[in-house]
């Protein structure tokens, strides 16, 4: 690392990020106000539905957000000491790939299908380090082989289309990895992939953030997954953060009843999954309060009114919830919904997670 | 590979049989020549001998002997460049056409490589600049460039740059010191200009549309996420992978446009190429002569069309080559 910074800073802080996209429908505020931060060698998972924002809060992180219509409009993203929103656009380029990589979550539209996958790891190497032709072909091959293709040295010279799904994630990885980033976004890197490849994936992801010693920024919306690779989890829902903590913490005693209801959603779990009713709040014009507040068990008439709820710490870890019930009441937990009672299922995820 | 490229040959041959002998059956069934006296009789005005015109006329247009034998005749007279008597230049014409192919390609060839090379630029940027004024502007131009039509365009561009500006002469004329002499290339300017503004224009809007097909692509955000710059992200993963759509527009397209345009501006500028001389032809019934000039854009096509599926193998690697790998 080339910081001077002292290393209990996180390396990544996104602080009140705010990105909305022009639609015909009117300004969809896709992330609004969403606040986490990645420590150094740690990973932070994003888990939410599909809309919730966490593909959107990954791609502002680099400003990828396809402009029009998309537009960063609030907030920063501190990565090392320096805010990302503010770069220009030279130095964003010195980030990405560089110092910031990423990894898309369908590895057979990630690459391009007209140039070899060496030439595309070499485009990533060049692209910041001042190397000829010959030994970025070595690298290249040095990190299919440190991705866990077979035969890298001929393999180098084939089109992405001649590799199965699971082998092109690890080709996107191998790019992602090109130039020794501090910190890997991968946004749902294995939904694409069938269940015994993605096992793989997973297996390679931490294999590699102990090899390479990188942050990684996890997206997903498979609580599974979630509890096999994070240190820290942040659930978004509707461009809000809802609750984030320690995995332990989160996992263990979720406080959030949208954490909880997600986890009483996954297959497998004891007694039976249940489904959250409803759907997600119109994006243009979402509901005052808490946006969950219309699918949540516990929703009273003061959860919708007034602003997004305050953070309250739960617990004695650095776990928080934006949720009415903990206001005044921090480190105590919420009961089951009224009249659930003990149908209400226990919390341990840990045990139970879907491929364990 | 060797397979495709077979398969793609025979396809060529098969296509150039059928041309050949469409035609043979359109001049077989055409009244325009049923009259052997008229066209021995303009062929001795022309200077011929009686015998062969005569000759001529058997082997060129249906006189004597049996369908099959005069389709043989044809066939075999094509192959061997034996094409007939212009009555209209009293020369061969495989003479005429000789002499006529390089006051068209002198100034088609320039106009096309510009308008390729020109117009997949505009395309680009507007579609990597979508929604933006110099998209707004790019997309304006291509628009009037497209709809003008050439012949109302030439005349005016005539009379701008030749009479009222008298920049350029206002007609071609053969008596320069050589064709790559600059009062030659002075005098090409007009017909490039015109010719080339609306091929610029559709291969601008071509290009435009298949790049917009990619500029929203997974791979190019993941391009993007690289760190290379912009310029890189537009020719290397926008231009690249939409060069193979565009190939398949690109050859129908151009030559369309060029042997089409080409008519147009050599009547107007008259300027002795295959669109003047295929022009005259008609004009006089010379039917060897017309049957030549579009008989060779037709056999142009055939062969830019190999070269296209030649180029297919080249662009895109997930072509499959018809054996396996």
């Amino acid at each position: 690392m080339t910081s001077d910074r002292t290393t209990s800073d996180p390396l990544l802080e996104v602080d009140d990020l705010r990105v909305a996209f022009h639609t015909d429908a009117g300004l969809v505020r896709a992330v609004d106000g969403v606040s986490f931060s990645v420590g150094r060698g740690e990973t932070t998972c994003l888990v939410g539905e599909s809309g919730s924002g966490k593909s959107v809060t990954a791609e502002a992180i680099t400003r990828l957000t396809p402009s029009p219509p998309g537009e960063i409009d609030g907030g920063t993203v501190r990565f090392d000491g320096e805010d990302v929103t503010r770069a220009t656009d030279s130095r964003l380029r010195e980030l990405r790939g560089n110092r910031i990589a990423h990894v898309f979550q369908d590895p057979a539209s990630a690459l391009n299908p007209v140039y070899t996958v060496g030439a595309q790891i070499r485009e990533a190497i060049r692209a910041h380090r001042d190397v000829g032709k010959r030994a970025a072909r070595a690298r290249a091959i040095d990190l299919l082989d440190a991705t866990g293709i077979p035969e890298p040295a001929t393999r180098v010279d084939d089109y992405p289309h001649e590799f199965s799904g699971g082998m092109k994630q690890r080709v996107c990885i191998a790019i992602a990895l090109a130039c020794d980033p501090d910190l890997l976004i991968a946004d749902e890197p294995t939904s694409a992939l069938d269940a015994t490849v993605e096992a793989g994936i997973l297996d390679l992801f931490a294999e590699l953030r102990a090899a390479f010693g990188t942050s990684l920024l996890f997206i997903t919306h498979d609580l599974g997954v979630a509890s096999r690779i994070a240190d820290r989890v942040v659930v978004l829902y509707a461009g809000r953060v809802m609750e984030s903590g320690p995995a332990s913490a989160v996992f263990d005693r979720p406080a959030h009843p949208y954490t909880r209801a997600l986890l009483a959603c996954r297959p497998g779990v004891p007694g039976g999954s249940r489904p959250i009713p409803g759907s997600l709040p119109d994006p243009v014009d979402p509901p005052d309060g808490c946006r969950f507040a219309e699918r949540c068990p516990h929703a009273i008439a003061a959860c919708r009114d007034g602003e997004h709820p305050a953070r309250h710490r739960v617990g004695d870890d650095d776990h928080h919830v934006s949720c009415i019930h903990y206001e005044g009441n921090e480190g105590t937990e919420l009961g089951p919904p009224p009249g659930e009672g003990a149908a209400w299922p226990a919390w341990s995820t840990r045990a139970g997670g879907r491929d364990e | 590979m060797r397979a495709y490229l077979a398969k793609r040959l025979l396809w060529t041959l098969v296509a150039t049989w059928i041309t050949v002998t469409i035609t043979f059956l359109l001049l077989e069934l055409s009244p325009v020549s049923a009259s052997e006296a008229a066209f021995i009789d303009r062929q001795v005005q022309a200077g011929m001998e009686y015998e062969a015109a005569a000759e001529l006329y058997d082997r060129q247009l249906g006189g004597g002997g049996t369908a099959t034998e005069r389709y043989l005749d044809f066939v075999v007279g094509l192959a061997t460049l034996e094409w007939g008597h212009s009555t209209t230049y009293n020369r061969p014409v495989v003479d005429v056409v000789a002499d006529a192919w390089v006051y068209s390609v002198q100034y088609v060839l320039p106009a096309t490589v510009v308008a390729v090379v020109v117009g997949f630029a505009i395309g680009l940027y507007s579609a990597t600049h979508q929604y933006s004024a110099g998209d707004y502007a790019a997309t304006t131009l291509a628009f009037v460039g497209v709809s003008l039509p050439n012949f109302w365009f030439a005349v005016i561009c005539i009379l701008v740059g030749g009479v009222w500006l008298g920049w350029f002469p206002t007609h071609y004329t053969t008596d320069v010191p050589g064709l790559l002499s600059l009062a030659n290339a002075h005098q090409l300017v007009l017909p490039t200009f015109v010719l080339g503004t609306a091929a610029i224009a559709s291969q601008a809007r071509y290009a435009r549309a298949e790049s917009l097909e990619y500029v929203r692509a997974d791979f190019v955000t993941a391009a993007r996420s690289k760190g290379i710059s912009e310029r890189a992200v537009a020719v290397r993963h926008v231009l690249r992978p939409a060069s193979v759509p565009l190939a398949t527009v690109l050859v129908g397209d151009v030559l369309g446009l060029l042997f089409a345009g080409a008519y147009v501006i050599e009547v107007i500028f008259g300027i002795p190429g295959l669109g003047l001389v295929s022009y005259r032809a008609i004009l006089q019934g010379d039917t060897s002569l017309v049957l030549a000039t579009t008989l060779i854009p037709v056999f142009v096509a055939i062969l830019g069309n190999l070269c296209q599926d030649v180029a297919y193998t080249l662009l895109d690697p997930r072509i499959e080559l018809g054996e396996g790998r």
